[in-house]
């Protein structure tokens, strides 16, 4: 009889995670994941009835993880300039920590399963709508549609992010992501959101 | 969960066409000893997982080889 054991499993999620950001959704099989962590295929099948079902279940835990984190250290009744700001750097600690996480998620974003992964997500991303719907109710931000928000709230955040994961600014040379730069950044946003 | 006190076997097949999965779907179901399978068909090995306390793997290998595919049981 197979039992499952929690060190085992997390050995396998997290080499999962590596070689799905590694190889590619496609490239990776469940033999070779077994090998990697020296278990047997059939011990993998115990914890995962297919490569489907493992791929939703890790990029599901690392969605709830991610809100889980952000919401940790939120709340919806925040006024809209710190609740943002908070809303920043716990991205920014995120991404941080969990970089092989964050790629991997990048990853399954861009494929079939980003559809099934975000409706495991809903009841948390809806903590964060209420912010932004509250923001607008008390007219700490001007009212414009849940998508320009994130566009505009999030995107030139992210953007950084990446150059900072990758290290290079657009020219080549070197770039890391400091305080002055995440400030600067910030205050343009808040200028754009607020009335 | 549940699973954890059952009996899994995994075998590697070449079932690997949604017909073929046909092929077999009906004499796996009507095995009262599977109490459920199912067969990962993006995995390379086409993994045949079966969660059953009572049926062997050498049952499951004949059944299939009978069907006309391959299934050999993975360690």
């Amino acid at each position: 009889m197979r039992t499952r054991d929690a060190g085992k499993e997390e050995i396998v999620k997290q080499k999962a995670i590596q070689m799905i950001v590694s190889q590619g959704i496609e490239g990776f099989g469940m033999n070779k994941l077994a090998k990697e962590c020296g278990i047997s295929v059939a011990t993998l099948y115990i914890y995962y009835a297919d490569k489907d079902d493992l791929i939703k279940k890790i990029g599901t835990q690392i969605g709830r993880n991610y809100f889980e984190a952000m919401i940790k250290a939120f709340s919806n009744d925040m006024p809209f300039a710190e609740g943002l700001r908070k809303q920043w750097d716990i991205r920014i600690s995120f991404w941080e920590t969990n970089k092989m996480e964050v790629a991997c998620w990048e990853v399954l974003q861009n494929s079939t399963y980003g559809e099934y992964i975000n409706q495991g997500m809903v009841d948390l991303r809806a903590i964060i709508v209420a912010f932004y719907e509250q923001a607008i109710e008390r007219k700490d931000l001007v009212p414009i549609s849940p998508e320009v928000f994130r566009s505009i709230a999030f995107g030139p955040l992210f953007s950084l992010l990446k150059h900072h994961a990758i290290g290079k600014k657009l020219d080549g040379t070197h770039f890391t992501l400091t305080s002055n730069v995440i400030d600067e950044a910030f205050n343009l946003v808040l200028k754009a959101l607020t009335p | 969960m549940e699973e954890n006190r059952k009996n899994i076997l995994v075998f590697a097949t070449d079932i690997k066409t949604k017909m073929e999965k046909k092929q077999i779907t009906t004499p796996l179901n009507d095995l009262a000893a599977i109490e459920e399978w199912n067969i990962d068909q993006k995995d390379v090995d086409c993994v045949l997982r079966i969660v059953s306390q009572s049926i062997t793997a050498e049952e499951v290998i004949k059944l299939i080889n009978e069907l006309g595919f391959n299934c050999a049981e993975l360690p």
